[in-house]
């Protein structure tokens, strides 16, 4: 269980692309930082792609906030951050080549009301925007720009949807560029070899239930190879058997000790908690690894050097 | 009088309000702040309510209840020895039932009301559409406020990445069902069926042989199909969503906003508490869940002759850590209470997670000090 990180981050960094996905507020984005980072370590240029979420990630990494184009936020470590309306302006653009007509779109209340609001036509943009950089090639030597393209997904449940989007838009527009990319997207995604999914939890029930219930769908339903389960802020084992008795013992003596005795019987509870869910996670068709709770403020590099030993560590 | 609690604000809306929105990022505890409040009301003596968007069956867990149905459901209270004077209910909201029945209700005919649920574009939207589920919450929301057996509604918002989401998603999609605008060079096209274009304009000649290239002929039709259909439906859309908005600013309605301390997730209810007051819509309380406790002085000395040595320096250890935490959080609380000019309502991080009444009645317990 506790052993399986460099089992994770092996098959995380075979692959070409990796979803990080999760309920909101268990660490998407600092699991995506430190996997980033332990990328970059291994020798492989890496991009850190963020949909809509300009400061998280790239605030872990000491970095400026990623912005819409493409940077190299250390050497070998890129970022960006997608926002989708941008993505789809430049699509447009790319495709009306002429910047005037282009721009009369743009500006058009039909673009704004309908293209802005249609369903799932943001996502699917984003994620042929994510195909692009993955497939981008260095003009004089042929060979992938990047080695590894992380992509931190938006929260579950929006998540998943992001996920569905391509095979829904393939089936609703069969024909046509739209119809082609999705397939092409939905390709790339199913492809054991190229891509995998990182699911990411924290120990609470809310958190752990929505886990196995993305884990489930998306490798059974969606077809999709589910590399890792990482459990964010896991309590760290503090105190022996024989410690914990001694501190039930103190507690029932009423001795003096002042918070000091409350603040150890919550650690040993938050341990209980974290081995309880480490159990219900291993029990799902993926490997588990637990990275520990950072009582950092705010999370800064230093912090997420922590995470990543403890990615690559035995 | 004595100094008032934080939660006093919000025991009064408990108390007189009819309808109250949670509010928060997912993940911040809000479903189960929402049953809490749900749980606090029926002590109260009011018949209450909780509505929730349940996609992952969150409020059926807190709940301790395998599933949770579309039709308001009495919780056994007493059951579970929680002693209340009135009543907690609980639902989960079906969006794509409710915009089924929404155009049940304004589809002039039959023929219009089959066309539109047959419809493939439909099918495909009712669940998809940026913004359907809030709509949806707040149209049920509508719906529930007018139901007799109720009397306080506490409305748990979708999970959106946003808080805010909530507020700008049915704009959006009014927006988006804004046949008017797509009229101009939908239903030509769809009339002619064919792809002989008569536009207007030349942007929206280009727009639309941009659509058909890209997204194919029978897209287009079940497009224009469906926009036809809706046509007739939108001012009744439109009218509901305008009364829903209306029942958002009464003074009896009211938004309870939840977070968690990390910052982002602050940062984000200050946003939504500022657009809340653009847009007049009442503030009742900001609760704060799972904070640690706050540090009560210095760790106390005297490691008593009884603590053995290797366990009183961990104990030093773990006290200190705490401490650290603790602070930060309470730092970052602080701010927010300089912002909104209200003291947010803590809840100290509990001693397990709620899986049933019980856990609830703590939770409450821990909101309004009753425990």
């Amino acid at each position: 269980m506790l052993g399986s990180g460099p089992v994770i981050l092996d098959r995380l960094l075979e692959r070409r692309l990796v979803v990080i996905s999760g309920k909101g507020g268990v660490g998407k984005s600092v699991t995506g930082a430190a996997l980033a980072l332990a990328a970059v370590k291994s020798g492989r240029r890496t991009l850190l792609v963020e949909v809509d979420s300009p400061l998280e990630a790239t605030r872990y990494l000491g970095a400026r906030p990623a912005g819409g184009s493409v940077r190299e936020a250390r050497p070998g470590l890129f970022t960006v951050n997608l926002s989708p309306s941008a993505v789809m302006d430049e699509y447009v653009r790319h495709v009306v080549k002429l910047e005037m007509l282009a721009r009369r779109i743009l500006d058009s209340p039909v673009y704004h009301r309908f293209f802005a609001a249609a369903p799932g036509l943001r996502e699917l943009m984003v994620l042929g925007k994510i195909m692009t950089l993955e497939e981008e090639r260095e003009s004089w030597s042929r060979r992938p720009r990047y080695d590894l393209v992380i992509v931190d997904a938006p929260a579950t449940g929006h998540g998943l949807s992001f996920l569905k989007v391509p095979r829904a838009a393939s089936e609703a527009v069969p024909v046509g560029p739209i119809g082609v990319n999705a397939r092409r997207i939905q390709a790339l995604l199913q492809d054991p070899k190229r891509t995998a999914l990182l699911v990411v939890a924290i120990p609470e029930e809310m958190a752990v239930v929505e886990a196995a219930w993305f884990h489930r769908l998306a490798t059974k339903e969606l077809g999709l190879d589910c590399a890792g389960i990482v459990l964010n802020a896991a309590s760290e084992e503090r105190f022996s058997r024989a410690e914990e008795a001694e501190v039930l013992r103190l507690t029932a003596e009423k001795a003096d000790l002042g918070p000091a005795l409350p603040a150890a019987r919550r650690q040993i509870r938050r341990r209980k908690r974290t081995r309880f869910y480490e159990k219900r996670l291993a029990a799902l068709d993926a490997p588990l690894v637990s990275l520990p709770f950072l009582p950092d403020d705010p999370i800064g590099p230093e912090a997420l050097e922590r995470l990543v030993a403890r990615l690559e560590e035995a | 009088m004595a100094a008032r609690r934080p939660s006093a604000a919000l025991s009064a809306a408990l108390a007189e309000r009819h309808v109250l929105v949670v509010c928060g990022a997912g993940g911040v505890g809000k479903t189960t702040t929402a049953a809490a409040l749900g749980l606090e009301a029926a002590r109260l003596g009011r018949r209450a309510l909780v509505c929730t968007i349940d996609p992952s069956r969150r409020l059926a867990t807190s709940l301790g209840l395998g599933q949770l149905s579309q039709k308001p459901r009495r919780l056994p209270l007493g059951r579970f020895g929680v002693a209340a004077e009135g009543e907690m209910w609980a639902m989960t909201l079906d969006t794509k039932g409710t915009f089924d029945s929404l155009v049940e209700r304004f589809a002039g005919s039959e023929a219009a009301r089959r066309r539109i649920l047959g419809n493939r574009f439909y099918q495909q939207v009712s669940a998809a559409l940026a913004g359907t589920h809030e709509y949806m919450a707040m149209e049920k929301l509508l719906e529930l406020s007018a139901d007799a057996r109720f009397d306080l509604v506490i409305l748990d918002t979708p999970p959106t990445r946003h808080a805010l989401d909530f507020l700008e998603a049915p704009d959006r999609m009014m927006s988006f069902l804004d046949a008017s605008v797509l009229r101009w060079f939908l239903k030509p096209y769809f009339v002619a069926g064919r792809l002989t274009l008569k536009v207007a304009t030349r942007t929206g000649a280009a727009l639309l042989g941009l659509v058909d290239r890209y997204l194919g002929l029978q897209f287009l039709q079940d497009l224009s199909e469906f926009f036809l259909a809706f046509e007739a439906m939108y001012d009744g859309f439109k009218e509901r969503a305008a009364r829903v908005f209306g029942l958002l600013r009464e003074p009896t309605s009211g938004f309870v906003l939840v977070a968690s301390p990390a910052q982002a997730s602050l940062d984000e209810v200050l946003y939504f508490h500022r657009r809340l007051e653009e847009k007049r819509m009442p503030f009742v309380a900001l609760v704060v869940n799972r904070l640690h406790p706050q540090p009560s002085g210095p760790a106390r000395r005297r490691a008593s002759a009884a603590v053995s040595p290797g366990l009183a320096a961990k104990l030093a250890e773990v006290l200190a850590e705490e401490h650290l935490v603790a602070r930060a959080e309470h730092r970052r609380v602080g701010r927010v209470e300089v912002d909104i000019g209200r003291r947010p309502v803590p809840v100290p991080e509990l001693e397990s997670d709620v899986h049933d009444l019980r856990g609830l009645a703590e939770v409450a317990g821990a909101l309004f000090g009753s425990a």
